[in-house]
């Protein structure tokens, strides 16, 4: 069996006829098979195999690879199963969506089959994206890559797994509260939440969408830079989508920051109680890698921090309880047997949407509170405000610094089961992610060592927005670096 | 804030869920324990400060409005019927609500 560390070595391997993107795709397909891990909800077999050979008839006719313009040809990815694609099964890990084949296709997922990439398959997650350990499916737990019986993060748990276990090249993921860098963090993978409005959200079903945002899970920064790139930029099918011209990552990240003028920010907020010793020592040794390259570590305080996870756990749940109310089961779902008892519309709505798991459950009912008459002042406008003053906090603190650098979360990985009973627990674990999503910022995790037990640990490198480009090059400095 | 289990089956009714007895309870005081957790933002002097809705502030875009035909399917039928649960005629087909 093959093993790649990156793109550019896969596509030096087809250049080299060593293997062929069939083989590659088969030997994927193989070890999918074998694995234990729960990461995919559906493997695409004959669909993958028909690219493969489309890609290697493409390498044949141009003798070797057109890098330049099909970056990912041949590339076997894997696709959480959040995003839409024709005539494939979409489910969400939800039981209500357990049929569900859309008409349409993501925008980031057909900007990176039209580079050439092999969709492989669609990879297990939580519910709806709602989790961090990926407990949360209706399809079962999936199991962290290297180490069994420990979850490998979520929500885009199966992404984690799937890359780290070597079951794909890369995967797509999507973020909207760490639900990249949490599992890249807990499974020793890089995982990158770009800036909001830099992917399309466009064929994502929509958890929380003033959160929501797609970004690439993988085994190097380059790939991630590679991935980025391809799938990024202004589509009109999201409203939200950014206008600006995409910077050109893959260049941007191989060129070695101007370390003499990098100033990189500490906040305080974030060495928050309960920051195990492993995870806090990998982090201050990278901070030290930093300062040892000429860079100038500065303190910076985000005084709001400690009110991050109560204002996303408003926020939302509200967008959820909104963006959710479309799984009635009139246009597509699954409609249970329980139907033919229905006494009205409303009862057949809520006999549908009593397929939702708990957490789901949990969330809609929250947000549906907050937003509801005589409450919508005092939880979700007050919660609002207070996103403000945690934007604002950035703001001051990207005055001081170019880049933040801070644990991604306050332990590694947990075991299977260890915090499924709680769900606050479980929500204040997300505090050292959430805050870039509240304020759109982008977000990666790239590995720096081992804590107890083995477990991997991922530091987060946070920039001001539309710094993606600067932040793959200080990641991507990062990891060359410590190798 | 007390979360009573009649508010949970009120908000569980405006969300069109339907719970068991048990869901009932278990949500009822799990939402206790996160609401509680939340008062924490009551502490936050607020006064004066537009909500923030969006990450960062951005324009609503334009575009024409361009008819685009409905994609459909081998048979030529409307590709969004082609999965759906149940269909009569054109449509999806509902229980009767009068």
């Amino acid at each position: 069996m093959s093993h790649f560390q990156n793109f550019s070595s896969i596509h030096d391997a087809f250049d080299a006829k060593k293997i062929s993107a069939t083989e590659l795709t088969k030997e994927y397909l193989a070890k999918i098979e074998a694995s234990k891990h729960n990461a995919f909800l559906t493997v695409l077999k004959d669909r993958a195999l028909k690219q493969a050979a489309s890609a290697d008839a493409i390498i044949a006719a141009k003798g070797k690879v057109p890098r330049a313009e099909m970056p990912l040809l041949g590339i076997p990815l894997g696709i959480k199963d959040v995003l839409t694609m024709d005539g494939v099964r979409t489910t969400c890990a939800s039981k209500l969506l357990d049929n569900y084949i859309p008409p349409y296709t993501a925008t980031a997922v057909e900007r990176l089959e039209k580079a050439g990439a092999i969709s492989i398959g669609k990879l297990n997650m939580d519910e709806f994206a709602m989790g961090g350990s990926n407990e949360n499916s209706a399809y079962g737990p999936v199991d962290h890559p290297t180490h069994p019986g420990y979850v490998p993060g979520g929500s885009s748990g199966g992404s984690a797994a799937a890359v780290g276990a070597d079951l794909c090249a890369a995967a797509l993921g999507t973020d909207t509260g760490g639900s990249i860098r949490q599992p890249a963090h807990y499974s020793g993978i890089v995982g990158m939440k770009p800036t909001y409005g830099t992917v399309s959200r466009y064929g994502l079903v929509a958890f929380a969408s003033s959160l929501d945002q797609i970004g690439p899970m993988t085994k190097s920064v380059a790939d991630s830079a590679t991935l980025l790139e391809v799938m990024g930029g202004y589509d009109p099918l999201d409203s939200t989508s950014s206008e600006r011209t995409l910077e050109k990552f893959s260049q941007i990240a191989a060129k070695e920051p101007d370390w003499k003028n990098l100033r990189i920010g500490v906040p305080k907020e974030y060495w928050v109680d309960g920051i195990a010793d492993d995870v806090a020592n990998r982090v201050r040794e990278s901070l030290k890698f930093f300062e040892k390259k000429g860079a100038k570590l500065v303190d910076v305080s985000l005084p709001h921090t400690q009110y991050s996870v109560s204002v996303y756990y408003i926020v939302a749940v509200s967008e959820a309880s909104s963006n959710l109310s479309r799984f009635d089961g009139v246009r597509f779902g699954v409609r249970p047997a329980s139907l033919k008892d229905a006494k009205d519309l409303a009862d057949f709505y809520k006999k549908v949407r009593a397929q939702f798991g708990p957490e789901v459950k949990r969330r809609i009912i929250l947000g549906t509170f907050a937003l509801s008459s005589g409450y919508y002042d005092a939880y979700f406008r007050k919660a609002c405000q207070v996103r403000r003053l945690i934007t604002h906090d950035f703001n001051e603190a990207f005055k001081h610094c170019d880049f933040i650098a801070a644990p991604v979360s306050p332990t590694t990985a947990f075991k299977q089961k260890d915090q499924t009973m709680d769900p606050l627990k479980m929500y204040l674990n997300d505090i050292l992610t959430i805050p870039a999503n509240l304020s759109g910022l982008p977000g990666i995790s790239v590995p720096c060592g081992k804590g107890d037990h083995d477990l991997p640990i991922g530091l987060q490198l946070l920039g001001p927005a539309f710094s993606d480009g600067g932040l793959l090059s200080l990641a991507h400095a990062f990891e060359k670096g410590r190798a | 804030m007390l979360v009573t289990e009649e508010l949970t089956r009120k908000v569980a009714d405006l969300a069109r869920l339907e719970l068991t007895d048990q869901e009932v309870t278990t949500f009822s005081a799990q939402m206790q324990k996160t609401l509680g957790y939340i008062e924490q933002l009551t502490a936050v002097n607020t006064d004066g400060i537009e909500p923030q809705y969006q990450p960062f502030e951005m324009s609503t875009p334009l575009r024409e409005d361009v008819v685009v035909p409905r994609s459909l399917d081998s048979k030529g039928k409307p590709k969004v019927l082609e999965h759906a649960p149940e269909v009569l005629y054109d449509g999806f087909k509902v229980p009767p609500i009068l």
